[in-house]
C-alpha cells in the first residue's frame, strides 16, 4: 500500500476513460497543468460571471421590437463615428510609435543643410526624404490624427441631434467633452513637434492664450510650454505630452468612454 | 462551526471575538456564506450602513418592475453594443482605414519652412480643427467698454477669447442637465435642434472669421464679423421652422402611436 495519499480527483484515469483526440487530450493536459497552479478556473468563472452580469444577453432592441428599422435607418451609419474614431486613434498610436525611432525632439541646430534647421526639423526631413516608407509612416500618422479628430467632432454632433446624452448618459456626455477636448490637445502637440513655422507661431499663440488666463497665467506658460519665449524646453514639453502623457490618459479614459456605452447600450433615437 | 467550539467560555479575546480556523478552510466565504445587502446593512453603521440600506432598496425595486413588468423579455432602453452595434460598426471602420492609407499614399503631409522667431510669417494658423477657438479668440469688438470706467474694458480683448472659450465648452457640457425629456430625434424636440443647428453654423462661421486675412479678397471684414452671428441665428430659426412642420407630418404620428403603445415612464 502507497503512503501517497490518493488523488482526490484523478484527472489523467478521466482523461484516460474518455477516449479522447490527441489535440483534446493535449488541451486538457496544458489546462489541468496551469489550473493546478494558476487556479484558472476560479478566474474563468469570474469572467463569465462579469459577461452574464454585464448584461450581455441579446433582447430585442426598440427598433426590433417595433419594426422602426424603416423609419432609423439613415441615422446608423452615423452610429460608427466613435468605432471609427477609435480605430483611428489606434492607427495613429501604431504609426506613431514607429515615428518615434525617428524623431528627436532638439531645437539645436541640425546638420540636414537647411538654413535655420534645428534637429528636430531635420529628422522630420529625413523621415519624409531618407528613409524607406518613412513619408507613408508619417503620412499615414497625420491623416489618421485627421480623420480621428474629424470624427470626433461628428460622433458629437451624432450624438447631439440623436438625444443619446440624455439621461442616464450625462456623464459620458461630459467624459466625451474631455476626451474631445484632449484629441485637440493631442493634434496641437503634435502639430508643434516639427518645429516649422506653422509650429513654432502656433506655440506662440498657444503661449499667448495662457497667458491671458487671469491669475494663473504665468503659471500655466511655465508648466505647459517651459518659459514664455518658445525653445528646446517647449519643444520637449509638447514632445512628452504627445508621446507619454497624453497616450495614458487618452487611452484611459477612452476605455472609460467605452466601458461605460458598452454597460448601458446604444441610445436609439426612438 | 463544530459543538466543541461553540461550548467554549466567553474568553476575554484580542481579535474582536472572532473564532480563528487555523486549517485554511475559512479563508474564502463559501457562495452561500456571502452576506446579504441587508446582512452587511445590520453589521455597518453611518455612511456605509447608509448605502448598503440604499442597494437593499435598489435591489428591491428592480425586483418589483421585474416581477410587476408584463412583458416576456427585459425591458431594453438601448440595443447591445455586442454585436448588434461592434459587427456595423466594424464593417464601416475598416473601410474608413482603407480611405486613410488611400489618402496617406496620395496627399503627404506639407513641412513648412523651419522655425525662424525673427520673421512672422503673413499668415498664423493652428491646425483646422482649432479654427473655432482661434475664432473665439478674435471677440474684442464684442468686448464692452463700460462707461464707469471710462471707456476702459473690464477684461483684456485677450483674456475676454480665452473665456469664451470656457463658456462655449462649459454651455455644451451643461445640454444634458438642461434638456431633459425622452425626446430624442430632432422632430420631437425642435428646439433644441434648433440649438444644435445654431452651434454648428456658429462654429462654421467663428471659424471662417478666424482665417479672414485669407477670405479677405473674397468677403469683406466687416460683413463677415456680423454675418458670423447673423448666419447662426438664421440657420437655427429656419431649422426650427423646418422641424416644427415635419412635427405635423408622418414621423410625428408615427411617434404618438408609439408612445401610445410604450408611454415614456
Amino acid at each position: 500500500m502507497s503512503l501517497e495519499p490518493k488523488d482526490e480527483m484523478d484527472h489523467s484515469g478521466w482523461m484516460e476513460q474518455r477516449d479522447l483526440s490527441p489535440v483534446e487530450k493535449g488541451y486538457l493536459t496544458v489546462l489541468v497543468w496551469l489550473d493546478k497552479r494558476l487556479r484558472i478556473v476560479d478566474y474563468l468563472e469570474i469572467v463569465e460571471n462579469l459577461y452574464y452580469k454585464s448584461n450581455m444577453q441579446m433582447p430585442k432592441s426598440h427598433t426590433e421590437q417595433y419594426n422602426l428599422d424603416n423609419k432609423f435607418w439613415y441615422w446608423y451609419p452615423l452610429y460608427a463615428l466613435g468605432s471609427l474614431s477609435t480605430i483611428a486613434y489606434v492607427v495613429a498610436a501604431l504609426s506613431g510609435a514607429l515615428l518615434g525611432f525617428y524623431y528627436a525632439p532638439a531645437a539645436a541646430a541640425g546638420t540636414c543643410g537647411i538654413d535655420g534647421a534645428t534637429v528636430a526639423y531635420c529628422s522630420i526631413t529625413s523621415i519624409m526624404t531618407d528613409l524607406n516608407f518613412g513619408y507613408m509612416l508619417r503620412s499615414i500618422h497625420r491623416w489618421s490624427a485627421q480623420v480621428m479628430t474629424a470624427a470626433v467632432f461628428l460622433h458629437m454632433l451624432r450624438v447631439y441631434f440623436t438625444g443619446a446624452y440624455k439621461e442616464p448618459r450625462e456623464l459620458n456626455w461630459i467624459l466625451g467633452i474631455v476626451l474631445i477636448s484632449l484629441t485637440m490637445v493631442f493634434g496641437y502637440t503634435g502639430y508643434l513637434l516639427p518645429w516649422d513655422q506653422l509650429s513654432f507661431w502656433a506655440g506662440q499663440i498657444g503661449v499667448e492664450m495662457s497667458l491671458s488666463i487671469p491669475l494663473a497665467g504665468e503659471w500655466v506658460a511655465q508648466l505647459i510650454f517651459g518659459g514664455f519665449t518658445l525653445g528646446q524646453a517647449t519643444l520637449e514639453r509638447m514632445y512628452i505630452l504627445h508621446v507619454f502623457f497624453l497616450p495614458f490618459v487618452v487611452t484611459t479614459l477612452i476605455a472609460i468612454h467605452i466601458g461605460i456605452v458598452w454597460m448601458q447600450g446604444i441610445a436609439e433615437p426612438h | 462551526m463544530t459543538d466543541t467550539e461553540s461550548d467554549h467560555d466567553p474568553e476575554p479575546t484580542t481579535d474582536g471575538g472572532e473564532d480563528v480556523r487555523a486549517d485554511g478552510t475559512g479563508i474564502v466565504a463559501p457562495d452561500d456564506e456571502t452576506p446579504t445587502w441587508r446582512e452587511r446593512k445590520e453589521r455597518s453603521q453611518g455612511l456605509s450602513q447608509l448605502t448598503y440600506e440604499y442597494f437593499e432598496r435598489a435591489r428591491r425595486e428592480d425586483q418589483d418592475l421585474r416581477t410587476e413588468s408584463t412583458y416576456v423579455e427585459r425591458d431594453v432602453l438601448a440595443f447591445p453594443t455586442w454585436p448588434h452595434e461592434l459587427i456595423r460598426n466594424l464593417s464601416i471602420t475598416f473601410f474608413f482605414v482603407g480611405m486613410i492609407i488611400f489618402l496617406s499614399a496620395t496627399l503627404p503631409p506639407h513641412i513648412a519652412a523651419p522655425a525662424d522667431p525673427s520673421t512672422t510669417p503673413a499668415i498664423i494658423l493652428p491646425d483646422w480643427y482649432l479654427y473655432w477657438s482661434f475664432g473665439l479668440l478674435k471677440l474684442g469688438p464684442l468686448n464692452p467698454e463700460l462707461a464707469i470706467l471710462g471707456g476702459e474694458k473690464l477684461l483684456a480683448d485677450r483674456t475676454y477669447g480665452v473665456l469664451a472659450n470656457v463658456v462655449v465648452v462649459g454651455f455644451i457640457s451643461m445640454v444634458p442637465f438642461l434638456n431633459k425629456g425622452a425626446a430624442r430625434r430632432p422632430v420631437e424636440q425642435p428646439f433644441w435642434a434648433a440649438v444644435g443647428v445654431f452651434g454648428v453654423t456658429f462654429a462654421a462661421t467663428i471659424s471662417i472669421l478666424s482665417i479672414k486675412n485669407l477670405v479677405a479678397p473674397i468677403i469683406d471684414t466687416h460683413l463677415l464679423f456680423d454675418l458670423t452671428f447673423l448666419l447662426p441665428f438664421v440657420a437655427g430659426f429656419v431649422a426650427y421652422g423646418l422641424l416644427k412642420t415635419m412635427r405635423e407630418g408622418y414621423m410625428f404620428s408615427l411617434n404618438r402611436r408609439y408612445y401610445r403603445l410604450r408611454p415614456p415612464k
